[in-house]
């Protein structure tokens, strides 16, 4: 996980930058929120100025995007705000436009933001998942999370995206006013958002107002929480996503790390002793995905960052570093 | 590997060109320092908070802590981990 810990970040107090690189088109500023110093995926604010035009054209990259003011034509359909699109690599999206302009999130997975003209689909785009355009605001109705266990009532979420294999999510979710929920958090997986309106309060970092965006790797302490008028806001997850309550606020991302692999071998001991006794060294075999590489890279809980944007892991968590990276194996 | 999954898919130009390259180097570098400028916001925020860590383990003590949903237990002080020196260290 090469993105290091960025929390909290106002996108408010910086200005907007003019899109350079290649490919696309005169009318776009953005401003990064984070980026993957490997890959060059990333999260950021774009605004598509008036009278921005695009021609049909596909990212090489799998990309969403999150309209939170003004519309984009597209097609010749007119996508206001809280519309959602989700276009798996090599997908084209016809011809966009607007008038007005529109102020959107950008999330660029894989790698850098690109953008090829193009009227059909790449040869050899992502035919796994489906170009989706949805209007989350009004086509989705707010439901209750059902994690076990959940988050305190007034917490609600809309799934915009899961991700098939590792129910990796992108959702909206809101706060009522007055909501506060007396514990601290953390999970097994990374997680980002975004206060796309509203204020809320974590004992660690205080206020995160609109605008204001988090990118937090795995293990890390977040909360106590509260919002006193309530929150709208856009989140995602990289992975399943648990939450791990507890009440010390000085435990460290190790100890947490830890505090979950003890759970793990409470909750699921015959899965815990077969990681243990047999598929040590590799990473075990799925007969429904047999050709599935994965990579586990900076998945432990020491990541700080360092001066050339590199994020890595001491003491403990290197003890379960040797899943990470396998063989792929070869087809026979 | 970033948001979205742990499976290496969904990238169909993993070599970056020589323009991306240079455009994310660039980000990098202003990434670095963001992230310095967050940690020092939350150096100056540590005595405010001390104060709310210190309401936080006396609402879960009085008011209870949130075990699942609206369900509350109060937690008693000998299940309260004693702090024996540890820093609160919130940005990694």
């Amino acid at each position: 996980m090469p993105r290091p810990h960025i929390e909290p970040f106002v996108d408010r107090d910086v200005g907007f930058k003019k899109m350079t690189l290649p490919g696309f088109k005169n009318g776009i500023q953005y401003k990064m929120l984070s980026i993957d110093k490997d890959s060059g995926a990333c999260t950021m604010t774009v605004q598509y100025e008036s009278g921005f035009k695009q021609p049909p054209g596909f990212s090489y990259t799998e990309m969403e995007l999150f309209v939170m003011d003004g519309h984009l034509m597209i097609g010749g359909k007119k996508y206001v705000k809280g519309t959602y699109i989700f276009a798996p690599s090599g997908t084209h999206l016809p011809a966009m436009s607007t008038d007005e302009g529109a102020l959107c999130l950008a999330f660029y997975n894989f790698g850098p933001p690109t953008f090829e003209e193009s009227d059909a689909d790449h040869d050899k785009a992502d035919k796994s998942q489906s170009l989706k355009m949805l209007n989350s605001y009004e086509g989705l109705d707010w439901q209750v999370p059902t994690l076990f266990p959940q988050t305190a009532p007034g917490c609600l979420l809309k799934i915009l995206h899961l991700d098939p294999k590792t129910f990796g999510m992108t959702f909206l979710y809101c706060m009522t006013p007055g909501f506060w929920q007396d514990n601290i958090s953390y999970h097994d997986v990374a997680e980002e958002a975004y206060h796309i309106w509203g204020t809320s309060w974590m004992m660690q970092f205080g206020d995160l107002p609109t605008g204001g965006y988090f990118y937090r790797p795995a293990y890390i302490n977040h909360g106590c929480f509260k919002s006193d008028l309530g929150i709208l806001a856009i989140g995602r997850t990289d992975g399943d996503l648990h939450n791990y309550f507890h009440h010390d606020p000085f435990s460290t991302p190790e100890e947490n790390h830890h505090r979950a692999a003890a759970k793990l071998a409470r909750m699921k001991p015959a899965l815990y002793k077969w990681i243990l006794t047999n598929e040590h060294n590799h990473l075990p075999h799925d007969f429904e995905y047999p050709d599935d590489a994965y990579n586990t890279d900076g998945y432990d809980s020491g990541i700080h960052m360092h001066e050339d944007g590199t994020s890595h892991s001491h003491k403990s968590s290197g003890a379960h570093s040797h899943i990470t990276a396998p063989a792929k194996k070869k087809k026979k | 590997m970033t948001l979205g999954s742990t499976t290496i898919r969904g990238n169909l130009r993993p070599k970056m060109t020589k323009d991306e390259a240079a455009w994310v180097k660039q980000e990098l570098a202003e990434q670095i320092d963001r992230y310095k400028k967050i940690v020092q916001d939350m150096e100056a925020l540590a005595p405010q908070r001390e104060k709310w860590v210190a309401e936080f383990l006396h609402r879960i003590q009085t008011r209870g802590f949130h075990v699942h949903a609206a369900i509350r237990r109060v937690i008693p002080k000998n299940e309260v981990r004693p702090r024996d020196g540890r820093p609160i260290q919130v940005v990694f």
